[in-house]
C-alpha cells in the first residue's frame, strides 16, 4: 500500500517535471537504441552469413590453399591464422576428388577480377568490371542460384572449353544500362522511382542490388548476345536472378566453365574447391579421402580441408567474439547514461529538498520518500529504454523494408535485455540519491534555500 | 492536551554550543488558541519545530494527548504528525509544481489508513478558505494571500486537532491579514486547538492566550504588557 503510494508520487513526481524527465532520459535512450541496433546488426549479420554458409551444406567440404593452423585438440583453428601461400590447387585436383567413392560432387571455383564488354552497335561498347568465376555446372546446387532467364553450361560445355557465360543480375543489369537512353520525357512521367542517397551509397558499397533507375527495361535481355572477355566473343546463356544479401552474392558475378576461365585467365590453379560428401555420415572418411587426393599432387600440404560445420563454428566464435565487444560497448553506454541520470536525479534532490520538508512535515515517511525517488528514477530509466526500444525496433523495421543487403534480427531476448539493463540501471543509479532525499531532516530541509 | 516539561534545545556553531530552549514548560489544553511572540532569534520556530515532532529536544518530556512524543521513534512521529497537526508556514511552503488541488491532497496521500471521499475533503477544506474554484491552479497563479489560504487548507484537511502556524501572516497586507485570521476564527470555533507564533501584538491580540518567549523561557503576558515589549 505505501509502496504504491510511492509509486504514485513518483509518477506526479516526473509528470511535474517533463522538461527534465526529457533530458534525463535521453542518455538511457540513446543506450537502449544502441543495444537494440548493434545487437540487431550483429546477429542479422551472424544469421545470414550462417544461413549462407549453412545452406551449403552440412556435408560440405572445402578444399582451400593455404594451411589452417589446429588448435591442441586438432581441430581446425581460424582464429589462429591461416598459413599464407598462393593458390596451387588445380582443376586436375578436382578431377582426382570426383573419382573418390566416398564425393558425390566437386565444384571447382576460381575467381578473379575482370572485364566484360557489350556492343550493342549504337555506339561506344559498355565495359564492366566483375568477378570472373569459372565453375561446373554444380554451381547452382552449392551456392543455391536459381537463374532468371537461359541456362546455364554443362559439364560437357566445360571439356569443350565453350565460349559460354552467364551472368550476374547486376552486371546484366550494367551491361544494359550504361547504353540505354531513357526517353526525355517529364521525370515525374517516368516509372522508374528514385533511390534516396543513402540507398544508392549502399547499392555502391555492397554491389549487391542494381538501382531502379538503371534496371533493365522489361523483356530486355542480352541471352543469346556477344559479350566480349579479356578479348574473346562469349555467348550469353543465362542471367541469374538478383540475390541482394551480404556477403556471397552472385549478382557481380560472371560465369563462365573452369576449363574455358583457365585458359582465358591464362591460370593455372583454382581459388578453391567444393566438396560434397555421399553422405554425412560419412563427411569424416569423405574428408579424409579428399585431403588424401590432393595430398598426391601436393606433398608439402599446402593446402587445407575444412568441414562445413568447421567453418559454420568459425564464424559462431567471430560473431560471438562481435557480441561480446558490442555487449561491452553498449554496456559503457548504458552506464555512462546511468551516470547522467544518477547525476540528475541527485541535483533533484537538491533542487526539491524544500518539497522532501514539506512531505516529511505532511507526514510522508522516510520509506515513502526513499520509495518515490527510487521509483522515479527507475521509470525515467524505463520511460528511457522503452523510447529506445521504440527507436530500435523502427530502425530495424526500416532497415528490413529499406535496405536488401540482409536482414536485421531483433531476437525477444535482446528486448529483456535492453528493459532489464534500463530497470537495473534505475535501481542502482537510483539508491543514492533516493537515500539522500531520505535521510534528509524535515525542518532543515523546509530552511533550505 | 499538551504538556512541555523541561525542554531544552542546543545547536552547534561556530561558536560552540548556543542554547535556544532552556528548561522551558508549557501546557495548552484542548481547543485552546494561543499565540507566541518573541524578538527574532528567541527560538520561536525552534519550539514550534519540537511541537510539530519535526525536530527533537535535547533533553525534557513532550506530552500530546497522553502519548509520551519524547520516546516515539520516526516511524510514529510522522503518523502522529500526518494524523494530528496541521502546519501553517511563513512562506506558505507549497509544492511548486502540484496544482492546489495535489498541494492540499499531499496529507491524506500519506495517512496509513484508507480514506474514502479524498476529493470531497479537499473541496471542503478548499470552500472552506473560499478557493473552490481554484483546483487546478498551480500555485504560481495565485496572490500571496491565495497560497496563505491553500496552505491553510492543507492544514486542515487532514482534520487535525492541532494547528501549528508560524507567522502565517508575515508577508501579507493588512487586508488579506485579516481574511486569513477570519479563518483561524472559525477553526477555533471549530474546536481546532490552535498555536500561532506571531511577532505582531495585532495578530496575537485575535488568541485567548498570549506567551512570550525570552531567555530559552516561555511566560504568559498581557496583550497590554506585550504592546510595549
Amino acid at each position: 500500500m505505501r509502496l504504491f503510494k510511492a509509486f504514485k508520487m513518483a509518477l506526479l513526481g516526473i509528470w511535474s517535471n517533463k522538461f527534465r524527465v526529457l533530458l534525463s532520459i535521453f542518455g538511457v535512450v540513446i543506450g537502449v537504441f544502441a543495444v537494440i541496433a548493434l545487437s540487431a546488426i550483429s546477429l542479422g549479420v551472424k544469421d545470414t552469413v550462417m544461413k549462407q554458409m549453412g545452406g551449403l551444406g552440412a556435408e560440405q567440404i572445402m578444399v582451400m590453399p593455404g594451411r589452417v593452423l589446429k588448435d591442441e585438440g586438432g581441430a581446425h583453428n581460424f582464429l589462429s591464422g591461416v598459413s599464407g601461400t598462393p593458390s596451387t590447387l588445380t582443376n586436375t585436383d578436382a578431377e582426382e576428388i570426383g573419382k573418390l567413392e566416398s564425393v558425390k560432387s566437386v565444384t571447382p571455383m576460381l575467381e578473379t577480377v575482370g572485364r566484360i564488354q557489350y556492343d550493342n552497335g549504337n555506339g561506344e561498347p559498355t565495359t564492366v568490371e566483375g568477378m570472373l568465376v569459372g565453375t561446373s555446372e554444380s554451381y547452382q546446387e552449392v551456392l543455391h542460384t536459381t537463374l532468371e532467364e537461359g541456362r546455364f553450361f554443362t559439364n560437357d560445355e566445360g571439356a569443350n572449353k565453350n565460349r559460354v557465360v552467364v551472368l550476374g543480375s547486376g552486371i546484366h543489369a550494367s551491361l544494359l544500362n550504361q547504353k540505354q537512353e531513357l526517353p526525355e520525357t517529364d521525370p515525374a512521367q517516368q516509372a522508374v522511382p528514385k533511390k534516396a542517397w543513402w540507398q544508392k551509397l549502399l547499392d555502391r558499397l555492397t554491389g549487391s542490388s542494381v538501382s531502379a533507375a538503371e534496371a533493365p527495361a522489361e523483356g530486355e535481355s542480352l541471352v543469346g548476345k556477344e559479350v566480349t572477355i579479356q578479348g574473346e566473343s562469349f555467348t550469353v546463356i543465362g542471367v541469374l536472378e538478383s540475390e541482394a544479401t551480404l556477403g556471397m552474392t552472385s549478382d557481380n558475378s560472371i560465369l563462365m566453365p573452369v576449363q574455358t576461365a583457365l585458359e582465358v585467365t591464362s591460370t593455372e590453379n583454382l581459388t578453391s574447391i567444393y566438396v560434397k560428401a555421399d553422405s554425412i555420415d560419412n563427411l569424416a572418411q569423405a574428408e579424409k579421402d579428399v585431403h588424401g587426393a590432393v595430398g598426391i599432387n601436393h606433398p608439402e600440404t599446402d593446402f587445407s580441408t575444412v568441414k562445413q560445420t568447421e567453418m559454420l563454428d568459425a564464424i559462431d566464435t567471430v560473431t560471438r567474439i562481435l557480441q561480446v565487444m558490442l555487449i561491452g560497448i553498449t554496456t559503457t553506454a548504458l552506464v555512462i547514461s546511468g551516470a547522467g541520470i544518477m547525476n540528475v536525479m541527485v541535483m533533484s534532490v537538491r533542487e526539491r529538498t524544500r518539497e522532501i520538508g514539506i512531505r516529511k512535515a505532511l507526514g510522508a515517511s522516510t520509506i515513502e520518500i526513499l520509495f518515490q525517488f527510487l521509483f522515479e528514477t527507475i521509470l525515467l530509466c524505463l520511460a528511457g529504454g522503452i523510447i529506445g526500444l521504440l527507436l530500435g525496433y523502427g530502425f530495424v523495421t526500416w532497415w528490413n523494408e529499406s535496405i536488401t543487403i540482409f536482414p536485421l534480427v531483433l531476437p525477444m531476448w535482446v528486448v529483456q535485455l535492453a528493459l532489464g539493463s534500463s530497470i537495473l540501471i534505475g535501481i542502482v543509479c537510483g539508491v543514492y540519491p533516493a537515500i539522500k532525499a531520505a535521510r534528509l531532516q524535515p525542518s532543515r530541509a523546509l530552511r533550505f534555500e | 492536551m499538551i504538556r512541555l516539561s523541561n525542554i531544552s534545545k542546543s545547536y552547534r556553531s561556530a561558536a560552540g554550543r548556543e542554547s535556544v530552549l532552556e528548561g522551558l514548560d508549557f501546557e495548552l489544553d484542548e481547543g485552546e488558541y494561543v499565540a507566541i511572540m518573541g524578538a527574532s532569534g528567541t527560538g520561536k520556530s525552534t519550539l514550534m519545530n519540537i511541537l510539530g515532532t519535526l525536530e527533537r529536544p535535547n533533553g525534557g518530556e513532550y506530552i500530546f494527548r497522553d502519548k509520551k512524543v519524547h520516546r516515539m521513534g520516526n516511524g510514529k512521529l510522522t503518523l502522529l504528525r500526518n494524523e494530528e497537526i496541521g502546519f501553517v508556514f511563513q512562506n506558505y511552503q507549497l509544492i511548486p509544481n502540484l496544482s492546489v488541488y495535489q498541494n492540499v491532497l499531499l496529507p491524506l496521500s500519506y495517512q496509513r489508513k484508507w480514506q474514502s471521499k479524498k476529493r470531497a475533503r479537499v473541496k471542503r477544506a478548499l470552500a472552506m478558505v473560499g478557493l473552490e474554484g481554484k483546483l487546478k491552479a498551480k500555485p504560481h497563479q495565485l496572490s500571496g494571500g491565495q497560497k496563505q489560504r491553500v496552505a491553510i487548507a492543507r492544514a486542515i484537511v487532514n482534520e487535525p486537532s492541532l494547528l501549528l502556524a508560524d507567522e502565517p501572516t508575515g508577508s501579507l497586507d493588512e487586508k488579506t491579514t485579516e481574511s486569513i485570521l477570519e479563518i483561524f476564527d472559525e477553526l477555533h470555533q471549530r474546536g481546532v486547538t490552535i498555536i500561532l507564533i506571531t511577532h505582531d501584538p495585532e495578530v496575537a491580540k485575535r488568541a485567548e492566550r498570549i506567551l512570550y518567549l525570552k531567555g530559552g523561557q516561555i511566560k504568559e503576558q498581557a496583550y497590554e504588557t506585550v504592546q510595549s515589549l
